[in-house]
């Protein structure tokens, strides 16, 4: 599996990436990286204790590093969420929610994926 | 300027993946630090601001976010010198706004372009650098021409001097004359206030009042002996002359210095009631600044030797000043001479030795500078003051102390590395007073006293000195708090916070705790030793005067013979077994001790039956030790027939226990006043006391002394001898209950 393919599989942009980051050594060693990232296990967690503060925060992590390696579908879904959040609309959070989880189990597996075929 | 150091960058960002990314974006070329949330990045800075050279500031962090990093750099005025390239995908046009106003160089916003990244830091570096680079090169100059303005000051109004063939020390006496009464008159009224820039300035504006006398014929000013009127006329012309000099130097006529010295040099013989010249000016018309010279100009003059005249004291010079023999001054300006009556001349001469320091300090500053030409002036003072900072963590992390330094506004602790990391607290801790982990470590109330003791300091008494106890991850210790209040330099002074430190005297109080412990007990039995039982039972009576008391005294009988037959290890052996079996039969309450030897004490309140409570502890006490057969001795005293004195009581049971041996040993006997009055041994040792027993028992008295030892003497301690006394236990015993 290329680093294209991979970004086709968590449906990112890789053309956005390189562009930004110039190399693709560089654009592996953080999409890499991404599988260590804390951020989801926070976000889990203060999801499941109603700590909405924090999961905003973890929300806006995600977000930020989604951005950055223009994972575009964990992008939206968690830029959506929060935002919900911000405004502590539980209620709409919970679906977005839903749908981050998704979205970062696609983005993973293609990780995986290209990770196992290096 | 040759920087070989690489340029250093902070990154605060909560996301570990943004840093690196950031990092690996910059590369090698910069040396960069990390901080996950604001707080870590504030202190980050506190530590080394100066060596910091941009701030990338995430705005969502936990602890701590963006604005309040910002908030912090503004409190601090680090923001002025050090720049801040905000990053983050907020792009609320408020928020950016909101960052812009709080002093943001550049806005970054996601996702990072490498290129954008690489080009703004290099930019904002640049500029800074260069902008920092011109603010040395200004402050070296500016402090350049102040100090060549001063010399040259100082060499025309010399030349003034001189050619007025005054004393040589005139000027100098009107620059700290002017300062002296500056200051006092900002302190005794609202009317007019003076700061220290202000009162530099014009105390070095007044060196130059009489400039104006350059255009005096030389015959004149130094004419021994009284002007005549139009000789007078001439010399008066000296003040609008000064003063015209100055009105020609037009490009500097804004000048702070030129105008102050302007109306120094016109209005300094003006008079209070319009009687001086050259314009006759009355009261506040005559600016305050000239009215001040004035007044000084007249003081100088009169202590001060010239050509027409001898100095006149000084106590005397101010009694004509206050009398009005002058001319009339500012009922203002002359209660400040009174106030400094005292002072004057002690500061007079002080400044003559202080400023050959000065010069001289300033002589080896310059040399110093000279030779490093490659340092600019405010380069070398922060390497000083790096330096000054490593010494200052390498003796604190050695002292093993917690250090702290406390900032009134805004309200702020920081503490010293080994402190923090020794506390579980973090290193800056803004608004301490509501900082939950502060006030769990510290406890309110100790950090209220802390409060309260460091307000009512005052700058001539700061410190303050406390012990408190301080919790650290749930264990509690001793420690030792002093502090020193700071107050500002201004006048008047006012509070800005503290320096302290916090010793931790935990093993020192539980150390003297236990030698207390030791210093109470006799080694070998663990009983208390005499002096501690004595201090305990004066204590007991004290506390509770109606109430009764027994105090016994015993020993074994044949003691002697067991430590010959058996040897001392034994004898100590029986005396541990003595002092194990009293401990497990006295109630609560009872006091017991080895008084010395084999003798031993105990002390205790009842209500009744104190002979019942006697007899029970006595015939614990009998029986065998290692087949030596073990009986005792006891003698009684109480404090309803004696009262609570200790001594007294102590004789007496000694009395008793003597009468108990000599009518046969075994048995216990209770002091009634007549039967051992006669007896004049007091405590005699153990084989005197034997022996003496043994004869009297021998020459047959001792049945007359048993019989006559009372009640208790005689039947119980009987029956305690064949053990027969035993069924005692079942009755209440009285003491301790």
């Amino acid at each position: 599996m290329t680093l294209q393919e991979c970004y086709a599989a968590l449906e990112g942009d890789y053309e956005g990436v390189i562009g930004r980051l110039r190399t693709e050594r560089l654009v592996q060693k953080f999409v890499l990286k991404f599988l260590d990232d804390g951020s989801y296990d926070l976000l889990t967690r203060s999801m499941e204790s109603g700590d909405y503060d924090e999961a905003f925060r973890a929300a806006h992590t995600i977000k930020g590093v989604g951005q950055n390696l223009s994972f575009n579908k964990l992008y939206e879904s968690s830029h959506l969420l929060t935002e919900a959040l911000r405004s502590k609309n539980i209620e709409a959070a919970a679906p977005l929610y839903e749908q981050v989880k998704a979205d970062y189990a696609q983005t993973v597996d293609a990780i995986h994926a290209y990770q196992a075929s290096l | 300027m040759a920087d070989k150091r690489k340029q250093r960058i902070l990154i605060a960002d909560d996301s570990e993946m943004n840093r690196s990314i950031l990092a690996d974006m910059l590369g090698d070329d910069y040396d960069i630090i990390e901080a996950e949330n604001g707080k870590e990045a504030v202190a980050v800075l506190q530590k080394q601001v100066a060596q910091i050279d941009l701030v990338l500031l995430d705005i969502v962090m936990p602890e701590m976010d963006g604005f309040g990093v910002l908030r912090a750099m503004n409190d601090f005025r680090w923001i002025e010198s050090t720049p801040v390239i905000m990053i983050s995908a907020e792009s609320a046009p408020a928020r950016v706004q909101q960052a812009y106003e709080l002093g943001i160089t550049d806005f970054i916003s996601r996702p990072f372009d490498a290129f954008v990244v690489h080009h703004r830091v290099v930019n904002t570096l640049l500029l800074y650098a260069k902008q920092k680079k011109l603010i040395n090169m200004v402050t070296d100059q500016v402090r350049e021409k102040e100090q060549q303005s001063a010399l040259m000051i100082d060499i025309l109004s010399h030349i003034v001097e001189f050619r007025n063939g005054e004393s040589g020390q005139h000027v100098l006496h009107i620059r700290t004359l002017t300062e002296l009464m500056l200051k006092q008159l900002s302190q005794m009224t609202d009317k007019y206030s003076f700061s220290k820039a202000d009162i530099a300035l014009i105390s070095t504006a007044a060196a130059i009042h009489d400039v104006g006398k350059i255009s005096i014929p030389g015959e004149i000013l130094n004419k021994p002996g009284r002007l005549t009127d139009e000789e007078f006329a001439i010399m008066k012309t000296h003040a609008l002359i000064g003063a015209s000099m100055l009105e020609a130097l037009p490009a500097h006529q804004n000048e702070p210095l030129v105008r102050r010295a302007y109306e120094i040099c016109r209005w300094h013989h003006e008079r209070y009631d319009g009687r001086g010249y050259p314009d006759g000016l009355k009261g506040d018309e005559i600016p305050i600044v000239a009215q001040v010279v004035a007044l000084a100009d007249v003081y100088d003059a009169l202590t001060s030797e010239r050509v027409y005249k001898k100095a006149i004291p000084h106590e005397k010079a101010v009694q004509m000043i206050l009398n009005g023999e002058c001319g009339q001054f500012n009922p203002l300006l002359m209660g400040c001479l009174k106030e400094l009556e005292g002072s004057i001349q002690n500061a007079l001469e002080k400044k003559e030795v202080h400023d050959w320091d000065d010069q001289n300090l300033l002589r080896n500053l310059t040399e110093e500078l000279m030779q490093r030409e490659d340092l600019s002036a405010s380069d070398r003072t922060l390497y000083l003051l790096e330096h000054e900072r490593e010494k200052y963590k390498f003796f604190a992390d050695m002292s093993q102390e917690v250090q702290f330094e406390y900032n009134v506004s805004p309200p702020s602790v920081t503490i010293s590395e080994w402190g923090a990391k020794h506390l579980g607290l973090d290193e800056i801790i803004m608004d301490p007073y509501h900082d939950e982990k502060v006030l769990a470590t510290m406890g309110t109330e100790s950090m209220q006293k802390l409060a309260g003791l460091l307000s009512r300091t005052t700058p001539e008494n700061p410190i303050v000195e406390f012990d408190c106890i301080i919790r650290m991850g749930g264990i509690e210790r001793w420690m030792k708090l002093i502090a020193r209040a700071t107050w500002s330099k201004e006048e008047p002074p006012v509070y800005t916070g503290a320096i302290g430190k916090a010793i931790d005297i935990h093993e020192t109080r539980v150390k003297m705790a236990v030698l207390e412990e030791m210093a109470a007990h006799d080694t070998m039995t663990g009983l208390y030793n005499h002096k501690f039982a004595k201090m305990r039972i004066q204590d007991m009576m004290a506390r509770k005067p109606e109430s009764n008391f027994a105090l016994g005294i015993f020993d074994v009988d044949y003691f002697k013979k067991a430590n010959d037959t058996y040897g001392h290890m034994f004898g100590d052996q029986v005396l541990i077994h003595m002092a194990k079996t009293l401990k497990r039969n006295m109630r609560e309450g009872t006091v017991s001790a080895r008084v010395g030897g084999d003798e031993f004490l105990l002390f205790f309140e009842y209500r009744e039956h104190v002979d019942l409570a006697i007899n029970r502890i006595f015939n614990s006490l009998i029986g065998t030790y290692e087949s030596f057969p073990i009986s005792v001795s006891m003698g009684v005293a109480k404090t309803q027939m004696l009262g609570t004195d200790y001594d007294t009581l102590f004789h007496a049971a000694d009395q008793a226990l003597y009468a108990a041996k000599r009518g046969g040993r075994g048995q216990f006997r209770f002091y009634d006043g007549d039967s051992c009055e006669t007896l004049s041994l007091i405590s005699p040792i153990d084989s005197e006391r034997e022996s003496a027993a043994e004869n009297q028992a021998g020459a047959g008295t001792g049945g007359k002394e048993a019989e006559s030892a009372g009640v208790a003497g005689g039947e119980k301690a009987e029956s305690a001898g064949t053990g027969g006394g035993r069924d005692a236990e079942r009755e209440e015993d009285p003491s301790g209950r």
